[in-house]
């Protein structure tokens, strides 16, 4: 009977996903036991396609499972209700990604809104916190501008700020710096950092940079659904 | 949150400009044609409901079941309403109807009006409320006078007309009546219309009228205690036929009369009036029919149009749906819900319908009065605000939103959040359903093509099927109610007499086919002929009729001054000759009037002097006993506009006071099928719409395609395909779906349009070039518009489309 701990962040026990191929089952993670205990900032490696976006999406509830029992601060998650899960999802986790996915049609200030409107968060407040969150990121010149009017690393930093602003527990990056420069890949390393060792909030990033992943506390290694190795710094 | 997603729905809405300005424009086209359709069909079918007791009125009508079939007639004899009242408790009110005209003259002024002649209960059982004067019993005495507001302001003025005398001239003779009532105008929607009333005891001969059972020459309404059922009623009325009509009973018998399911040959039944605007089938009701396949067809294209807009807008939405696809992902990760989803793009899509639909009322207000116009109908824009009206627009406006706005929602929220953010589903091939609505938009716009072919078709058969006499270059002159007819026509042929090309002057007592004045009258009669009973229509005629209208005589001849008995000569056509027997000749004496039989002088080639909805029936035409109505004038072909200027000029010069209301016969013959042209016009108005509509979602559907195919075009182009081969690859795929369409249609055209020309006794064949001819406008209009964008991609420049990839 698998059991969770209690000061994990997230268990991940005996998970697979794979996918119908004819015949054959193609697994993309293949009984992959995982734990994350709060505060740690983990940097997930791997060649292309040995299923570390999988692994990221799966932790972020974007995707399920074949197989295996996830818990998330004790709540099993496998057994949940989409209902549930979502709203889990709301509070504790908030999302990064390499192409920044912001809203086109949205301005930089309601891009980082747009949680705490789906939080039924109030007018009032709503306005404090995205201001408050635009003065720390340094972008409140720019917030009345639309996404394509802005730089990679500066769009970047919009997609940060709206995954912190309805103060996650755990951030969940993929491939956050691929599209950037390095320099902009280093400022975003730095204000991870910063997020983890200041507030606390837990991260896990994929990245294909040694560099960027010697930012983590913890090194998983992923080789075809496996992990190969988990080094801790 | 509200503000937000109209906030995000607008800038949506701005990007996608092209196509959502596709949208709205189709769709309020499509709204503006269904106001304008709906509102025809509310104002048909709220026809004479402004009458409290609409339901509880009914006319009289006789049924005869003769062995040729059963005849309904409701004409009705003028001692007829008291009896039945006398006999029958259950009958409330009585009112008996005749219509009638008059010159009307006052402090100089001389007008036409039109009269209705009633009686009392009249103003009990019908709603014309009076306004003015006496409101308990208008027409107490014989000589009141009720009057319209409208004719009010036209024969007064600002005056008051209440207890002012006015003479009416009718029948020739001068009366004067005194003005006790004016009655609010009815609305358009009436079908007993009128200028004044009279009592029916001040029609023509009343004394006399009132002595016979036999002579049947108006309506006859009664209102049944509200208590009694009209059908059980109905069914007590046969002791009082049985009672009265005696005689007409046995005569039928004679002649192999066919009982009918109730074992009756002659019976009197009721007519519900809340179905008199309908009743096509029943000549001499009040009013115009129009008959409900007309306006079944008006509701039927109205939604037809409405369900190709919103297939468009589905389509649009959807093909939409997948460009932001993405968005739909990112903000599932953010933490929206389905319902929040949902709402966004409901908001979205209710923006776009709320502003077609405003758009579309003033579209509808612009083209109000064309359709007006075209259509002969008299509606305004402010009949659409009405509670009950904005309700039903409201509940269609969610109604599609619902439809429209939801469905590519839901498939948006069916899309996975992972595979979305990858970018996979953007490329996702659009499923059946598309395909499913294109050809439901397609089916129904070859639907509609067939449909207008063949009435065109239909139309222009019945105006270029030969008549059996020449109606070119003869003009129809209506005499009207202030003259004699036979001294009017004598005079005119006088004034005439050695006027340059004219070929011939006669006059007749019916019009061929439908002049200005509008009015129609057919009499028939039946009488003995060698123990059985022959029925013929009658027309009344002057000298020249045959010359004048280019009859063609099988046998004997023409009336003619020179014989001095021809003044109770009679000339037949061959239907009529061969219901009077094989051996008749020109020569034998036919009994008309019993007591001075007429001789046959002539027998002419049957003609139509109907319309084509019916078959040539036996026809006598007689000298004597029939008023002259019309004057017909033959000219000869060399000038047509001098020789009607020239007619009109000398009728001037003969009836000063007398309006010209001549018209060619050929274009009365045309008038007869107004309805039928009027339907065609709605049916190729509808046509137009529902493709112009269907290409728009065509245009803006392949356009969305093209650019889904960007990538593929642009390899296929760099490996070496040329413009036409790429055109025809991306067309064919939607040709395909409008020939699919297309085969759907046909059989549903063929057998609708079938029962259509049923309705005609000379009807066109449809022919299967038709169905051809009709695919081929659907498919070619198609591929105009689908090419257009396939050969932009196809043109494009390949390197540009495969380096944005
Ligand atoms: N819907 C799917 N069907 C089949 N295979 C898939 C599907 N989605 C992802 N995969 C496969 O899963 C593997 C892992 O993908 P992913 O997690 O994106 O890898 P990574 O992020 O490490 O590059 C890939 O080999 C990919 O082909
Ligand atoms: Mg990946």
């Amino acid at each position: 009977m698998p059991k969770s701990f209690n000061n994990n962040m997230l268990s991940l026990q005996h998970i697979s996903k794979y996918y119908q191929n004819g015949p054959n089952k193609a697994y993309v993670i293949n009984d992959l036991s995982l734990d994350i205990e709060e505060g740690e900032f983990v940097s997930i490696m791997g060649p292309s396609g040995s299923g570390k976006s999988t692994l990221l999406n799966i932790i972020g509830m974007l995707d399920a499972p074949t197989d295996g029992y996830h818990y998330f601060i004790d709540q099993p998650v496998h057994q949940l209700k989409e209902k549930q899960r979502s709203a889990l999802y709301k509070q504790y986790i908030g999302f990064v990604f390499q192409a920044y996915h912001l809203i086109d049609e949205l301005t930089v200030y309601e891009n980082i809104e747009t949680p705490l409107i789906y939080q039924d968060i109030k007018g009032s407040e709503r306005k404090a916190l995205v201001a408050d969150m635009l003065d720390r990121f340094g972008i409140v010149g720019k917030k009345d501008l639309f996404p394509s009017q802005l730089s990679g690393g500066q769009q970047q930093l919009v997609g940060v700020a709206r995954a912190l602003i309805s103060k996650p527990k755990l951030l969940l990056a993929d491939e956050p710096t691929g599209n950037l420069n390095s320099k902009q890949g280093e400022e975003i390393m730095e204000l991870f950092r910063k997020l983890n060792k200041e507030d606390g909030v837990t991260i896990v990033q994929v990245t294909h940079s040694e560099k960027n992943a010697q930012y983590g506390s913890r090194i998983i290694n992923l080789l075809d659904g496996r992990i190969e190795s988990s080094i801790t710094l | 949150m509200l503000r937000n997603y109209i906030k995000t729905a607008w800038r949506n809405l701005w990007k996608g400009r092209v196509f959502n300005t596709m949208n709205v424009i189709g769709l309020s086209v499509a709204i503006a044609c269904c106001i304008m359709l709906f509102l025809t069909v509310y104002f048909q079918f709220t026809f004479d409901r402004f009458h409290v007791n609409i339901n509880k009125i009914h006319q009289l009508s006789f049924s005869s079941s003769r062995a040729e079939g059963t005849e309904i007639s409701t004409a009705m004899c003028a001692p007829l309403a008291q009896a039945l009242k006398d006999d029958y408790q259950d009958i409330r009110y009585i009112t008996r109807m005749a219509n009638g005209g008059a010159t009307v003259k006052y402090g100089g002024k001389e007008l036409e009006k039109n009269i209705h002649f009633v009686d009392t209960d009249f103003f009990k059982m019908f709603t014309f409320p009076v306004v003015n004067g006496n409101k308990n019993n208008p027409l107490a005495d014989l000589n009141d006078l009720v009057l319209t507001e409208y004719a009010a302001k036209a024969i007064f003025g600002k005056e008051n007309p209440i207890g002012k005398t006015i003479e009416l001239k009718y029948a020739d003779t001068p009366h004067n009546f005194v003005v006790s009532a004016v009655v609010k105008d009815f609305p358009e929607n009436s079908s007993i219309t009128f200028d004044m009333l009279l009592r029916f005891e001040v029609t023509p001969d009343y004394q006399e009228h009132m002595k016979h059972w036999d002579w049947h020459d108006h309506s006859t309404f009664i209102q049944l205690h509200d208590n009694v059922k009209p059908e059980v009623f109905g069914k007590q009325l046969q002791t009082f036929v049985n009672k009265n009509f005696k005689e007409v009973i046995d005569g039928m018998k004679k002649d192999g009369a066919k009982a009918d399911a109730n074992g009756n040959v002659y019976s009197l039944n009721l007519l519900p009036f809340a179905n008199n605007h309908f009743a096509t089938e029943i000549n001499g009701l009040e009013g115009g029919q129009v008959s409900k396949t007309y306006v079944f067809s008006l509701m039927a294209i109205g939604i037809f149009i409405l369900v190709i807009a919103c297939i468009n807008f589905v389509n649009l939405s959807v093909a939409r749906a997948f460009t932001r696809a993405r968005e739909v992902g990112v903000r599932k990760t953010l933490g929206a819900g389905k319902w929040q989803l949902l709402v966004q793009f409901w908001v979205e899509t209710f923006m776009v319908c709320l502003f077609a639909m405003v758009a579309g009322i003033i579209l509808a207000n612009f083209i109000m009065p064309g359709f007006n116009a075209t259509f002969r109908s008299n509606m305004e824009i402010s009949m659409l605000f009405k509670v009950s009206h904005i309700l039903v627009m409201i509940g269609v406006l969610l109604l599609i939103t619902m439809i429209a706005g939801l469905y590519p929602a839901l498939l948006m929220m069916r899309f996975k959040t992972v595979s979305v953010l990858k970018g996979s589903v953007g490329n996702a091939k659009p499923g059946k359903t598309r395909n499913v609505l294109l050809v439901t938009q397609f089916t129904l716009s070859t639907l509609l093509i067939v449909c207008t072919l063949i009435s065109w078709q239909q139309i222009s058969y019945l105006k270029s099927r030969p008549l059996g006499y020449n109606k070119d270059e003869v003009i129809s002159i209506p005499i009207g109610n202030s003259l004699k007819g036979d001294q009017a026509l004598e005079l005119f042929r006088n004034k005439m007499n050695g006027q340059p090309g004219i070929t011939a002057i006669t006059g007749a007592y019916d019009n061929m086919g439908s002049g200005k004045d509008g009015s129609m009258r057919t009499s028939r009669i039946g009488f003995d002929y060698k123990g059985h009973t022959v029925r013929t229509t009658i027309q009344g005629v002057s000298y020249d009729f045959l010359k004048a209208l280019d009859i063609k005589l099988v046998d004997g001849r023409e009336f003619s001054r020179a014989m001095a008995g021809d003044s109770n000569a009679i000339v037949i056509n061959e239907k009529m000759a061969a219901q009077l027997g094989k051996n008749i000749r020109v020569g034998d004496l036919v009994p008309l009037d019993e007591n001075s039989p007429s001789r046959i002088i002539g027998i002419v080639k049957d003609y139509n002097y109907r319309s084509l909805r019916s078959e040539i029936e036996p026809l006598t035409l007689v000298m004597q006993g029939y008023e002259i109505n019309y004057v017909f004038v033959r000219v000869k072909a060399d000038n047509l506009i001098r020789a009607f200027n020239q007619v009109k000029d000398k009728w001037h010069e003969t009836f000063p006071n007398v309006e010209f209301t001549g018209s060619w016969i050929n274009e009365n013959t045309e008038r007869q099928y107004v309805a039928e042209q009027r339907l065609s016009t709605i049916f190729i108005s509808g046509a137009i719409i529902a493709i112009i509509i269907s290409c728009i979602g065509l245009l803006a559907m392949s356009f969305m395609i093209m650019v889904q195919r960007t990538k593929e075009i642009g390899i296929r182009k760099v490996l070496g395909a040329n413009v036409g081969v790429l055109v025809m690859l991306l067309s064919r795929d939607f040709l395909k779906l409008v020939l699919l369409a297309a085969v759907i249609a046909f059989p549903l055209a063929w057998w609708l349009m079938s029962k259509w020309l049923e309705s005609f006794v000379y009807r066109t064949p449809i022919y299967w070039w038709i169905f051809a001819l009709a695919g081929f406008i659907a498919l070619a209009i198609a591929f105009l518009t689908v090419s257009f964008q396939s050969v932009r991609a196809a043109l494009a420049n390949p390197v540009k489309s495969l380096r944005s990839e």
